[in-house]
């Protein structure tokens, strides 16, 4: 039996992900995620998993030393990288929006937003028809509005929490976001059946 | 110690000898094989106008390479083969020896727009095969491109064969409008199964068209495009039929294990009219190359016949190869000014019987245990030990 290296988000993503796994009957080790290694063997289903950074997967999968990977939609639409989109996972749930101080207009002269995702930004601006200057950050987005770097944000939002905290309020979704399965192009040809049934089981 | 950097830009990458070499065979090799199915080889200019083979390639104008003349025209650095040879092609002196049969092993440039880990300059050798609607043309370049990986021993490879004139057919014949059509088929070029599925739950046709509509994208054998096709539309029959035929030729040529019937899958570029295919082996993350009849493209260079060819990327041909095991002899013979007649004496006889001979001058060499550990031989003419 070929080997399958799957990329794995590292974090909150993993745990629900690795569940599904568990849910469709794979024999899996019950624990992965507490180790510290980077690289864990399922010897019993040939599955070698790849832990890396949810912005990462994506990158594994299409040069193909991951086989498959189980990705954000949002790190998908920010990257648009050439791989297979192979199945709507349904975990970890949550929207793209912009969002700002309440009953605030976007500077006239130079609107700027503030974001993660400067793709997924310039586009949604773009597609309205306006121009605006994108800031890109790594982190706690939300400070953006509040210290005045930014009049918008465009962030992940799960439960609106972190933003009510911070007393921002939402503007406009974007998109609805969940996890999804990926293929390597040249993967998904070569190992076709392992792959097709695999999704099957995950399906069910 | 600061080390001064001299960088190349994005995407440039050298050839250490040991990959000219391995290049050098794979091209002999390559060439060798298209000149035996009665190709001639072409070399075009690596200068193109960008209002005619610019616009017209396959690839997206953010990844040519731009410049401008001494005239103010725009140029571009080809990014691909296939429409330099279509326009060739479209020159009187070939019109007349129609089907014309064209090979080329050339570098093509396509700029990095992201990240490193892809070359911006690559080398391309593949064949196009022009005035010939036949699907035994099409058959022809599918073998062909096949009988190169054999020669390069590339063992574990497959393929994927569509067909892009049969897939719209067949989406028109659920009495989608054309704009949906276009829709679906996008989603099929972004391999994206999760926003067609959703495409295809949001449409008012029934369930079992539903059904139906998503099976396509599950397909791995011909024989399951059938339920598909509409008996009594005479285009989508022939199609099929033509598909059939090549699928017998090809299973006929000990191809049958090798290939996959994927109707979904197809390209980007409208250029394409029939029967698409992409080579995909173990070693390389990405394809080998793709191919497919292109009559399109024929047609905006004012020229209405078929055109059917592949082009498959050496660099990652280099990466599914299996590596070299044996070494080539190499012998070193190191002289001083007393013996370098000898020396050539010597390097002469070596090379007749097909040695590689290195001659060196040895008071030159600095650290000589390190440089002659690059040979596999070393004759000393000049007085030291070996070792």
């Amino acid at each position: 039996m070929d080997k399958l290296t799957i990329a794995m988000p590292k974090g909150r993503i993993f745990e629900e992900a690795y569940e599904l796994l568990l849910q469709a009957g794979f024999d899996l080790p019950a624990e992965l995620d507490d180790s510290r290694k980077l690289i864990v063997e399922a010897p019993q289903e040939g599955f070698r998993f790849i832990l890396s950074k949810p912005m990462d997967v994506p990158v594994y999968v299409e040069h193909g030393v991951a086989d498959i990977g189980i990705a954000g939609k949002d790190v998908l639409l920010e990257q648009a990288r050439d791989v297979h989109e192979l199945l709507d996972l349904e975990i970890s749930r949550c929207y793209i929006a912009t969002a700002g101080l309440p009953n605030t207009e976007m500077d006239e002269m130079t609107p700027r937003i503030a974001t993660k995702y400067p793709e997924i930004a310039s586009q949604f601006f773009r597609s309205r028809g306006e121009q605006v200057e994108i800031i890109e950050l790594n982190g706690s987005i939300e400070l953006a509005p509040m210290i005045g770097l930014a009049e918008r944000i465009v962030d992940i939002v799960s439960t609106g929490k972190t933003l009510k905290e911070n007393g921002l309020v939402e503007y406009d979704k974007i998109a609805d976001i969940t996890s999804r399965l990926i293929a390597n192009p040249v993967s998904y040809r070569l190992k076709q059946q392992r792959i097709d049934e695999l999704v099957k089981r995950l399906r069910k | 110690m600061l080390i001064e950097m001299f960088e190349k830009p994005l995407g440039m990458r050298d050839d250490f000898p040991s990959i000219v070499k391995r290049k050098s065979k794979l091209s002999a090799a390559g060439i060798k094989r298209m000149e035996q199915y009665g190709y001639e080889m072409l070399q075009t200019p690596s200068l193109e106008y960008y209002e005619t083979i610019g616009k017209i390639s396959a690839i997206a104008d953010n990844q040519l390479f731009k410049l401008l003349d001494n005239q103010g025209q725009t140029l571009v650095l080809r990014p691909d083969m296939t429409s330099p040879i279509a326009r060739v092609a479209a020159s009187k002196l070939l019109k007349e020896k129609m089907p014309v049969r064209l090979g080329y092993y050339s570098n093509v440039f396509r700029a990095q727009l992201r990240e490193g880990g892809r070359p911006a300059e690559f080398e391309q050798m593949g064949v196009e095969l022009i005035g010939d609607e036949s699907i035994y043309a099409d058959a022809e370049v599918i073998l062909l491109a096949t009988q190169i990986l054999r020669d390069l021993s590339i063992g574990s490879g497959k393929i994927v064969i569509g067909h892009t004139q049969l897939l719209q057919q067949v989406l028109r014949g659920y009495g989608l409008e054309e704009a949906m059509v276009e829709k679906l088929r996008a989603e099929m070029v972004a391999k994206n199964k999760v926003a067609y599925e959703n495409l295809v739950d949001a449409l008012t046709v029934g369930a079992e068209e539903k059904a139906s509509l998503k099976s396509i994208l599950n397909a791995t054998k011909l024989d399951e495009w059938e339920p598909w096709i509409d008996r009594k539309d005479a285009v989508q029959l022939s199609l099929y039929e033509g598909m059939r035929r090549l699928k017998s030729i090809l299973d006929r040529n000990g191809l049958e294990p090798f290939v996959t019937y994927d109707l979904s899958f197809t390209s980007h570029m409208t250029y394409y009219t029939g029967m698409v295919f992409e080579v995909y082996g173990e070693g390389s993350g990405f394809p080998l190359g793709n191919g497919g009849r292109y009559d399109g493209l024929m047609k905006q260079f004012g020229l209405h016949v078929g055109a059917t060819g592949f082009g498959l990327r050496v660099d990652r041909l280099l990466e599914a190869m299996p590596a070299e095991v044996q070494q080539a002899e190499n012998a070193l013979i190191l002289f001083n000014e007393n013996n370098e007649d000898l020396a050539h004496e010597k390097a002469k006889e070596l090379r007749k019987s097909g040695v590689n001979a290195t001659l060196q001058f040895a008071s030159a060499v600095n650290a000589l245990d390190e440089f002659s550990s690059l040979f596999s031989q070393v004759i000393r003419l000049d007085g030291g030990q070996n070792g």
